[in-house]
């Protein structure tokens, strides 16, 4: 690899990201709670889903299953998951919460249109199942 | 001998699929690309040939160093080639699956896995750490044979070159004698995949007959669609961290392993492996799933059989009446 054939490659890996921001692709959202349990079922090996929190804007969920709660977050196109152990560490955002999963490149998950109480009432449900 | 690398004739073929691809992906299904993914792959790409020039000098000195031991001389006549490119690809299954089999050598290969799309910028998705991950070593019998090491580089940039296309969900199925033999989107979609069956199977390159004769060949199922990525998705599309998580991952495990035999297990143990089994590798993932998989069976077997059923029993008690 030369000078030219490095620039060359810088510039068109700007150019194509460029055209797959340009044709808007990538959207996507976890829609109801049957996705966001499906979900965390799919990508969380031994994981049992039971209720599920979803954050308004489709972004990000939280699902209760066997013994720990899986954090969903809209990652690009697709959904990455971490699964925590409760009492998760919540708290308040605009408009919604914000759960700490404790991994700085992770980062934190916001759910629009859910209170702490909800957390708190999902985090109970394990003991209940 | 001088050859060329073919690769870098083919890399404006690359650029051009791609584009075509984001335009189908447009028009079909806008879930196929996402543009920080695609351009973390092609950054990694891009410093994966810098690594590369870097470190081919030493490459190729310790090839032409090893080749004077050689046990054939080997010319180049086009039939040597076409030898080179079967043995190369069958060094390159066995580099494979040791790369997603012992935890040194998929540190480096993680990074190809670790975009949760399927698409021809993932192909280009490589290892920065290839030389440190010593992923040569299985290229250097071909030398002590006799294959000159100019023929054995290029052989090895025409498979890379094949292994381009075969990233993608737009080609559905190949004719079937081509799936017999070839390795095609439909085989590799499975390797990429993190659905419990599909773990760890289908490591070839060019030809798929190396999975089928060594048991690790696994179809494409229309009722289990490939999800794409690693078993703990990366949730960030930071190059660095992208390039170098499993990597920081062993540093981290071996400084904390008890006693040296759990620390040498963190570097050579699958992927997945820990001293206290507090982790799950790809074989607990398979047995849990398999288990989980025979007790829904199990259940279903249980139940009073569907509408069908219902409606039988239901008529033979109207004519029972």
């Amino acid at each position: 690899m030369n000078w030219t054939q490095l620039a060359g490659s810088i510039v068109a890996i700007l150019v194509l990201a460029g055209v797959a921001r340009l044709l808007r692709l990538g959207e996507s959202r976890i829609n109801t709670a049957e996705d966001a349990r499906r979900i965390a079922e799919e990508m969380l090996a031994g994981f049992d889903a039971h209720a599920a929190l979803v954050s308004q804007d489709g972004g990000a969920a939280l699902v209760a299953g066997n013994g720990a709660i899986a954090v969903l977050k809209r990652h690009g196109a697709q959904v990455a998951a971490r699964r925590l152990l409760p009492p998760l560490r919540v708290h308040p955002a605009v408009e919604g919460v914000t759960v700490e999963t404790g991994e700085r490149l992770f980062g934190s998950v916001t759910l629009l249109g859910v209170v702490d109480s909800d957390v708190r009432g999902l985090e109970a449900s394990l003991t209940r199942v | 001998m001088q050859l060329p690398n073919p690769v870098d004739y083919a890399v404006p073929g690359f650029i051009l699929l791609v584009l075509i691809e984001m335009i189908v992906a447009w028009v079909k299904d806008r879930k196929r690309y996402e543009p920080k993914d695609t351009l973390t792959s092609l950054a990694l790409g891009t410093g994966s040939s810098v690594a590369g020039a870097l470190t081919t000098g030493l490459l190729y000195g310790l090839a032409v160093w090893l080749w004077q031991f050689r046990l054939f001389d080997i010319g180049y006549a086009w039939y040597w080639f076409a030898l080179c490119f079967v043995i190369d690809d069958f060094a390159y299954y066995l580099f494979h699956r040791s790369a997603h089999r012992v935890r040194w050598f998929w540190a480096s290969h993680v990074i190809h896995h670790s975009s949760q799309h399927y698409n021809l910028s993932t192909a280009l998705r490589q290892t920065w750490t290839g030389f440190i991950s010593i992923a040569f070593l299985f290229r250097l019998p071909l030398f002590l044979i006799g294959f000159p090491p100019a023929m054995v580089f290029f052989v090895g940039g025409l498979n890379l070159i094949y292994q381009f296309w075969i990233h993608t969900e737009v080609i559905g199925r190949m004719p079937r004698w081509f799936e017999a033999v070839m390795n095609t989107p439909s085989h590799h979609r499975v390797h990429h995949a993190t659905n419990p069956r599909y773990l760890d199977r289908n490591y070839a390159g060019v030809f798929i007959v190396w999975d089928k004769w060594l048991g690790s060949f696994e179809p494409e199922r229309e009722d289990d669609a490939p999800r794409y990525g690693i078993v703990k998705n990366l949730g960030s599309f930071n190059l660095l961290w992208a390039a170098f998580h499993e990597w920081i991952g062993i540093a981290k495990d071996v400084w904390a392993a008890p006693g040296l035999r759990a620390k040498l297990g963190y570097l050579v143990m699958p992927p997945g492996w820990s001293h206290d089994g507090s982790r799950d590798t790809s074989e607990i993932i398979k047995q849990r799933w398999l288990a989980k998989e025979q007790a829904r069976e199990g259940a279903e077997w249980k139940k009073p059989i569907s509408s069908s059923s219902g409606a039988d029993q239901a008529e033979r008690r109207q004519q029972a009446g």
